[in-house]
């Protein structure tokens, strides 16, 4: 088993956001990636997210994109169903190797 | 305890009242003129003949073609539910109506005066009367009310009171649940047929297939109910005007008018004290039988004939045949008799209140506090490149 943690602010170029872009009143991203503690099986497919245990793997899907430009995008997205009965959608960034969740 | 009385089938009780032969046939209620053709409730010997409530009309009558098909008749459904809840509540029971032919009461407030919840739910059922075959049940939630009163004999009062809701509820029909019927189908190709069998499925997996309704039901089979108190409704005096047509009328300019008089009527009554109307139903009879019911809730009340009007005049286009007359009934009352006007026109004031609010907001959070939504592209497969959060500093 594999344990991830994503870093603040870097899910890479689509989620590339400085802590005052705000302050300084520039449009900033709605439904920004955050970083997620994730624990993976062998497969890859995630066992447990922030602590909490993964009772339902719904979807997966990758995104690959901007791959032409300097800040390329790879992700691959999990739509997981917890035992609490929450649904929430995590994605591994391949280009930084960290693990983010986001409303999908 | 809570109690529930479950009439099943009360549309096509009701419709059959003034033909009693054809309740001893195989009738069913038809289907509403423009929805999907599916059967209502269906009589016994109906039942007998292999037709079941909610088939496809064309299998129910392959299946038995001497089925008689009964018009919906709503206004004799609200008369004859109103009729019965006013029994209930003159022999003193609080009753809040879910839908005709199921009701819950406390009977907390009953259980001395009868002495006990037993003699309480039989005198209940004395009280709706032995034509209707009513079946009562008394438990602890709400759900479990309803189930027992389900699957008592009619006539009969079932209390669950010595053992646990959910141990009670393990070996009932899933059918109990309020569920869709295709989530039912869902359910029993998985082989989930008792209520027990759903209730000892893990909670994620089920909210995963069945979605939200399907954790409902799922709570309910556990004995977990959130729905609580009972919430009985306040009798009212209902203030009704009735037009006759003296032949079958279909133009509808002539309702129009029809309808003005009986807007007119109504607000003359005196049993209104001034109070401006809330909720008004049209009822109209059908020239082949049957009966047509609309409600209409204000949003605003008021006893302006003119609004009054423009409120309820567009549901005569709904009419689906000629009516023979035409019934406007006042079903609920504001409390208050006055109207206070506004001196500022009320979208000034709402504008003016959202900018002060706005400024306080960015006073204490600073620059960039308040913020507009903006689409930029929300086809994109990357969620956080569908939309921008613009501060506002205006």
């Amino acid at each position: 088993m594999v344990t991830h943690t994503g870093r603040a602010g870097a899910p890479g170029a689509a989620g590339r956001l400085t802590p005052d872009a705000a302050a300084r009143g520039s449009a900033r991203r709605l439904n920004e990636p955050r970083p997620a503690l994730v624990e993976t099986g062998v497969g890859g497919a995630p066992l447990r997210v922030n602590r909490r245990e993964v009772a339902l793997l719904r979807e997966e899907w990758r995104v690959v994109d901007r791959w032409w430009t300097e800040e390329p995008l790879s992700r691959c997205y999990f739509e997981l169903v917890l035992e609490s009965g929450e649904n929430v959608v995590v994605f591994r960034d391949q280009e930084l190797g960290s693990w983010f969740t986001q409303r999908a | 305890m809570i109690a529930c009385i479950v009439i099943p089938g009360f549309e096509l009780r009701a419709a059959l009242r003034e033909q009693p032969a054809r309740a001893l046939q195989p009738a069913a209620l038809a289907p509403e003129p423009g929805r999907e053709p599916l059967l209502g409730p269906v009589t016994a010997a109906a039942e007998d003949a292999g037709v079941r409530p909610g088939m496809r009309l064309s299998e129910a009558l392959a299946t038995c073609p001497s089925l008689v098909l009964v018009e919906t008749d709503p206004a004799t459904v609200e008369l004859e539910w109103e009729k019965l809840l006013r029994r209930l509540e003159d022999v003193g029971f609080a009753v809040e109506p879910v839908e005709p032919g199921c009701l819950y009461f406390e009977t907390a407030g009953v259980e001395r005066l009868y002495g006990g919840v037993e003699p309480a739910l039989k005198r209940a059922l004395a009280a709706v009367g032995p034509a209707w075959d009513a079946r009562a049940g008394a438990a602890e939630r709400r759900f479990a009310a309803l189930a027992a009163a389900s699957v008592a004999r009619p006539g009969q009062g079932l209390i669950v009171s010595d053992r646990p809701a959910r141990e009670f509820l393990a070996p009932l029909p899933l059918s109990l649940l309020p569920l869709e019927r295709e989530r039912y189908e869902q359910l029993e190709e998985l082989g989930v047929r008792r209520i027990g069998q759903l209730a000892g499925l893990p909670g994620g997996a089920v909210a995963e297939r069945l979605g939200p309704d399907g954790r409902r039901a799922w709570s309910l089979a556990r004995g977990e109910d959130e729905n609580g108190a009972v919430r009985p409704r306040r009798p009212v005096e209902r203030v009704a005007e009735r037009l006759e047509f003296p032949e079958a009328v279909a133009n509808e300019v002539t309702l129009r008018r029809g309808l003005a008089v009986l807007v007119e009527r109504l607000l003359a009554r005196d049993e209104r004290a001034g109070r401006p109307p809330r909720k008004l139903a049209l009822t109209a009879r059908l020239v082949g039988g049957g009966s047509w019911r609309r409600t209409v809730t204000l949003r605003e009340p008021t006893a302006e004939l003119p609004r009054l009007r423009a409120a309820v005049a567009p549901k005569l286009a709904e009419l689906p045949a000629p009516v023979t007359s035409l019934r406007l009934e006042l079903v609920e009352l504001a409390d208050s008799v006055g109207h206070q006007l506004e001196l500022v026109a009320e979208g000034a004031e709402r504008a003016g209140r959202l900018r002060e609010g706005l400024r306080q907001v960015r006073a204490s959070i600073g620059a960039g506090g308040v913020s507009t939504l903006v689409e930029v592209s929300p086809w994109s497969r990357i969620p956080d490149a569908r939309a921008l959060l613009v501060p506002r500093d205006d």
